[in-house]
């Protein structure tokens, strides 16, 4: 449906601004020697029908839109829409002389309009083309503004992937104790507050930065993974140490970003965080055939049983391992005592 | 200000800095004496046994025995503020009637509202209902694992695999395990709802077996059922102490 036709202000603003265009007609008329009262009679209803027939103008702007058409075939359908208005109004106009002819009084009326039809054809035709304009007028403008809008919806959306993954991946307890950990510093350690404050925002821009990539080297990966270990440095003292063995060769291999975030995170509170005096991660990446191997192997406590299936974390690994490479990538966990592995193996895709 | 006599307070974290700021705080509030730093939770339960303190600053996630588990063994004898960066078990730390919780990274003035709020509990000196503390320290709907037995200042961990069978004996139950006894003030009710139901089978009014040691049922000369365990020892079993034995059995 139109969409005057639907809001009452708009219809109003529209029936306004027709009777504005009859007065002045009758004004022209008028000055033509008409008496004003036969150009009221005559042009005033006439006019207001057309005014609804010029509406039919919003499909011909939609069926012929400025942007997808040769400019000649919008000018022919326009000049064919405003030719059949006029011929309409010509319609209405004759039917309402005869109206007029058999009402007593106003058979003068008539007579003006029989002698100003062709005048009045033309008007209505070029009446018929503002209106055309117009609407396409205001479709440049609402296509503007959905282009806007979209575009706004669409950075709405971008910043909203952006944060949730950096939810999915951060823990916001990893924050909290950091805060902690900075609140004690600051009095009694103020460099090694400032040295945290420093680590906490690298780790966080970088997570930021790579949190909606598709994949990262794992020079990259590593990187992250070295700014979180740093932080939870800090905060475990001499309990957390950290043992690598990295194969040079694997580190332009690409993976989904932060998958080794949930893993390193699992380590550090379920296994050291559970040990009185702490003890050593050993992370090895190595590339074999074609394949990288992944492996984090950290001490636990042996008298707490392991949690079933690892927990979130682990599953969300294995989740996104095999949306990333379907049926080619294996995920392996496995609790010893005091001990837990957790290992991938995944192809080797370079960029 | 009035003059008190000192809060006697215990510090229990796993993390080095995050005792510090505690007695950072602490130092430069009046009538405040620290009396141990644990950094786990069996120093923490030592250090009450030992030093009885008015209260501990007591965080939950740590090796061996988590905040829960110390106030499940020791929370009759001290008022209990939490410390912790989980929000998550606010609810579970007020089922257990720790005075206060807060969240890391706190203030000194928000500690120090925590311990006016002690000082109030302590003047009223309310007794706390063990039972409530015991039920309450596991997370709803999970057996226990393991089996907490405090004996002074010392913490015994038998895991719930270990455990033979457990009675009743007054105001105790003795958890039987290895070859040793352990007494915890309990009531069997409370240990059937504890351990898992499918392996732990209460056979009499006194007794609720580890189905894993069952060797064998028999009638004795007065035709009373008897258990016989794989560690050879006898337990008697009760008419509807046998219907329950037959249904976990069954399943």
């Amino acid at each position: 449906m139109h969409p005057l036709l639907a809001r009452l202000d708009y219809a109003a603003a529209y029936v306004g601004a027709w009777l504005v265009a009859g007065m002045l007609l009758c004004t022209s008329l008028a000055r033509q020697g008409v008496a004003w009262a036969d150009a009221l009679v005559f042009v005033v209803p006439t006019f207001a029908m057309y005014g609804f027939v010029c509406l039919s103008a919003w499909y011909v702007s939609r069926a012929m839109p400025l942007t997808t058409r040769r400019a000649a075939a919008v000018a022919t359908a326009s000049g064919a829409a405003a030719l059949s208005g006029g011929v309409i109004w010509t319609i209405i106009a004759e039917l309402w002389m005869a109206l007029l002819d058999t009402t007593p009084g106003l058979q003068g009326a008539a007579a003006v309009g029989r002698v100003q039809v062709p005048f009045l054809f033309s008007v209505a035709v070029i009446l018929y083309l503002l209106v055309l304009s117009i609407h396409y007028v205001a479709l440049a403008y609402e296509a503007a503004r959905a282009a806007e809008h979209q575009q706004f919806e669409l950075q709405v959306l971008t910043r909203d992937a952006e944060l949730r993954a950096l939810r999915a991946q951060l823990n916001p307890h990893f924050l909290y104790n950091s805060l902690n950990s900075i609140s004690a510093l600051t009095t009694v350690d103020p460099e090694g507050a400032r040295r945290m404050c420093v680590l906490l925002g690298d780790f966080l821009r970088k997570t930021l930065k790579v949190s909606t990539l598709d994949s990262i080297t794992i020079a990259d990966e590593l990187a992250l993974v070295d700014a979180f270990i740093g932080i939870e440095q800090v905060r475990f003292g001499s309990r957390l140490t950290v043992e690598r063995q990295i194969d040079e060769s694997a580190l332009a291999c690409r993976v989904p970003p932060l998958l080794l975030q949930p893993l390193l995170e699992n380590a550090v509170a379920h296994g050291i965080g559970g040990l009185i005096d702490g003890g050593s991660i050993v992370f090895t990446v190595v590339k074999r055939d074609g394949r990288v191997l992944l492996r984090i192997d950290n001490p636990r406590d042996p008298d707490v049983p392991p949690r079933r299936h690892g927990g979130v974390g682990l599953e969300n690994v294995r989740r996104r391992v095999q949306t990333a490479f379907p049926d080619r990538a294996r995920v392996e966990a496995a609790a010893e005592a005091g001990r837990f592995r957790v290992e991938l193996n995944l192809p080797c895709i370079e960029e | 200000m009035a003059h008190q006599t000192p809060l006697r307070l215990a510090i229990v974290d796993d993390e080095e800095l995050a005792r510090r700021v505690l007695r950072e705080f602490l130092t430069s509030m009046p009538d405040i004496s620290i009396v141990a730093e644990c950094a786990n939770g069996f120093e923490a339960v030592k250090a009450v046994a030992d030093l009885h303190p008015d209260v501990l600053l007591l965080d939950v996630q740590m090796p061996k025995l988590n905040g829960f588990e110390v106030i499940e063994l020791v929370g009759r004898d001290v008022a209990v503020v939490f410390t912790t960066a989980h929000d998550e078990y606010a609810l579970r730390a007020f089922e257990v009637h720790a005075v206060d919780y807060l969240l890391k990274p706190f203030n000194a003035e928000r500690l120090a509202n925590a311990l006016s709020r002690v000082r109030e509990r302590l003047a009223r000196h309310e007794p706390l209902p063990a039972a409530a503390l015991a039920a309450t320290a596991r997370p709803p709907g999970v057996p226990s694992t393991r089996v907490l037995v405090r004996d002074g200042a010392r913490v015994h961990v038998i895991p719930a695999d270990a455990i033979d069978y457990v009675q009743a004996q007054d105001d105790y139950v003795a958890y039987h395990s290895e070859g040793k006894e352990y007494l915890k003030e309990q009531t069997l009710a409370e240990v059937e709802t504890m351990l898992d139901p499918a392996r732990f089978v209460r056979v009499h009014r006194s007794y609720v077996l580890n189905l894993d040691r069952l060797a064998r049922v028999e009638l004795d000369k007065r035709e009373n059922r008897v258990a016989t365990l794989t560690t050879g020892e006898r337990l008697p079993v009760s008419r509807s102490g046998h219907a329950r034995l037959t249904a976990a059995l069954e399943r």
